[in-house]
């Protein structure tokens, strides 16, 4: 009697920590690779990434990670067509669409403290670093989770963060090619409620704005003006210096029976560039038995272009902001996942996975990962 | 496909909402299944998936406050 009393203390413990949206506890160091490889030979992304978490006390756990990419390959842009005669970005000959080389390689890294008040609130605290050759990216970032109810079924979070980024730009138009460091930040509020509907289900809804500033064009895509009259050329795109974002995203989970569960989250999000777009992701997950569980999913992603956007060649002219950028053009977008996890005990588990993404506009990806988690 | 996102939203949401009911914490052993969190079930391969997704479109947002800039987009 007093073992089975015993028992039920440790799973109500376990599962206090877990109820509602509280961040799964548990001491653990995580290693993931990520394969990721674009068709036609456009971006390959080697990824190592290390992770571990810790638990101080009850009241306590801190959180790292680390992430090396090694990005290689081509990304298309407006370019000079060589071979039309063309060798620079004047009116000396044609343009063309195509890939333009690159390789890039960035770390960065987060630390997250969650701290855990008597009444079993919670607040998050973190700093994220992202570095690369031509890009720098700092932020601060705080949330708090309070539980509305006393069995802890019902919880309210706000979070906000503030990112600066510094970015090198370089001046292709002039042909000086001479280096220039442009600043952006990004301010992102987050609020939202977590509901547990019943012992197998669960609802969250969250609400949020973005606010970016500053330097927000991409300094390595261009775009062509003036095509076809003397004063021809192609000059580096330029994007509005704000973007005010909003969204909602709903997540809902649910178990069917003891091995079966379901996950899905419908995102919306909306900005005054005139994007718009909706994602609904859905994941489900098998356990087959105690060690393995395999896991299937699809993503279907639609945006509407933004309103300073136009691939063609021949179509701008003396407008301020403008990009022939694809990732701002209208598209749909298809993502197809399976994986699995193996534990091999308690201590120790080991996950594989694959997905397939594939957008309208032609670009089609793979996605390989691997990792192992050692819990202690 | 807003029309079908739309359904399947709303589906989710009404299988969701209908009933809430007064759950004791001796009674959530399921919800504390890894495969019940909201992070799913390895965080960190979503966030392999979030940068790609953010790199190769025009939307972010949604997944948290937490994250710095990337300068693939």
């Amino acid at each position: 009697m007093q073992l089975k009393n015993f028992n039920s203390i440790s799973k109500i413990t376990a599962i206090a920590i877990v109820a509602s949206n509280a961040l799964y506890a548990e001491n653990y160091v995580a290693v993931e690779f990520l394969q990721y490889d674009e068709n036609n030979n456009r971006v390959s992304v080697s990824a190592p990434s290390l992770s571990a978490s810790y638990d101080i006390g009850t009241d306590y756990t801190i959180k790292a990670d680390f992430v090396h990419d090694a990005v290689s390959g081509a990304t298309p842009s407006w370019q000079p067509d060589s071979s039309s005669g063309a060798s620079s970005r004047d009116n000396s000959g044609d343009y063309i669409y195509e890939k333009q080389t690159f390789d890039e390689a960035r770390n960065a890294g987060s630390i997250m403290l969650t701290t855990r008040f008597e009444n079993r609130d919670e607040l998050y605290t973190g700093i994220d670093y992202s570095r690369e050759s031509d890009f720098d990216s700092k932020a601060v970032s705080a949330e708090y989770m309070h539980y509305t109810d006393k069995s802890h079924n019902q919880s309210i979070n706000f979070g906000v963060s503030y990112g600066m980024n510094e970015i090198l730009s370089y001046d292709y138009d002039t042909g000086s090619g001479a280096s220039q460091k442009e600043t952006s930040t990004s301010i992102n509020i987050q609020a939202g409620i977590s509901q547990i509907i019943n012992n197998h289900s669960l609802l969250k809804v969250e609400g949020f704005t973005i606010l970016d500033d500053g330097y927000l064009t991409n300094p390595h895509a261009n775009i062509v003006r003036d095509y076809g009259t003397a004063t021809q050329n192609l000059i580096t795109e330029n994007r509005p210096d704000k973007r005010t974002a909003y969204g909602v995203n709903l997540k809902y989970i649910s178990m069917f029976g003891d091995n079966l569960s379901f996950k899905t989250n419908y995102r919306f999000y909306t900005d005054d560039w005139d994007v718009t777009s909706h994602t609904l992701d859905n994941d489900i997950y098998y356990s087959l038995n105690k060690k393995i569980t395999l896991g299937a999913g699809f993503r279907i992603y639609t945006q509407s272009e933004a309103n300073f956007y136009n691939k063609k060649k021949d179509f701008f002219t003396d407008e301020k902001f403008a990009s022939s950028d694809e990732r701002l053009s209208q598209f749909d977008a298809l993502t197809y996942k399976a994986s699995i996890d193996f534990k091999q005990n308690d201590s120790i588990s080991y996950n594989l996975g694959g997905e397939f993404y594939s957008q309208s506009t032609g670009l089609d990806a793979t996605m390989f990962t691997a990792g192992m988690k050692y819990r202690f | 496909m807003r029309k079908y996102l739309l359904m399947t939203m709303s589906f989710s949401l009404f299988m969701g909402c209908s009933l809430i009911e007064e759950v004791k914490p001796w009674e959530k052993e399921t919800l504390a299944k890894p495969t019940m969190q909201f992070a799913g079930l390895h965080p960190e391969v979503n966030k392999f998936e979030s940068h790609i997704y953010y790199s190769k479109e025009a939307s972010k947002g949604g997944s948290g406050v937490a994250g710095g800039g990337c300068g693939c987009n």
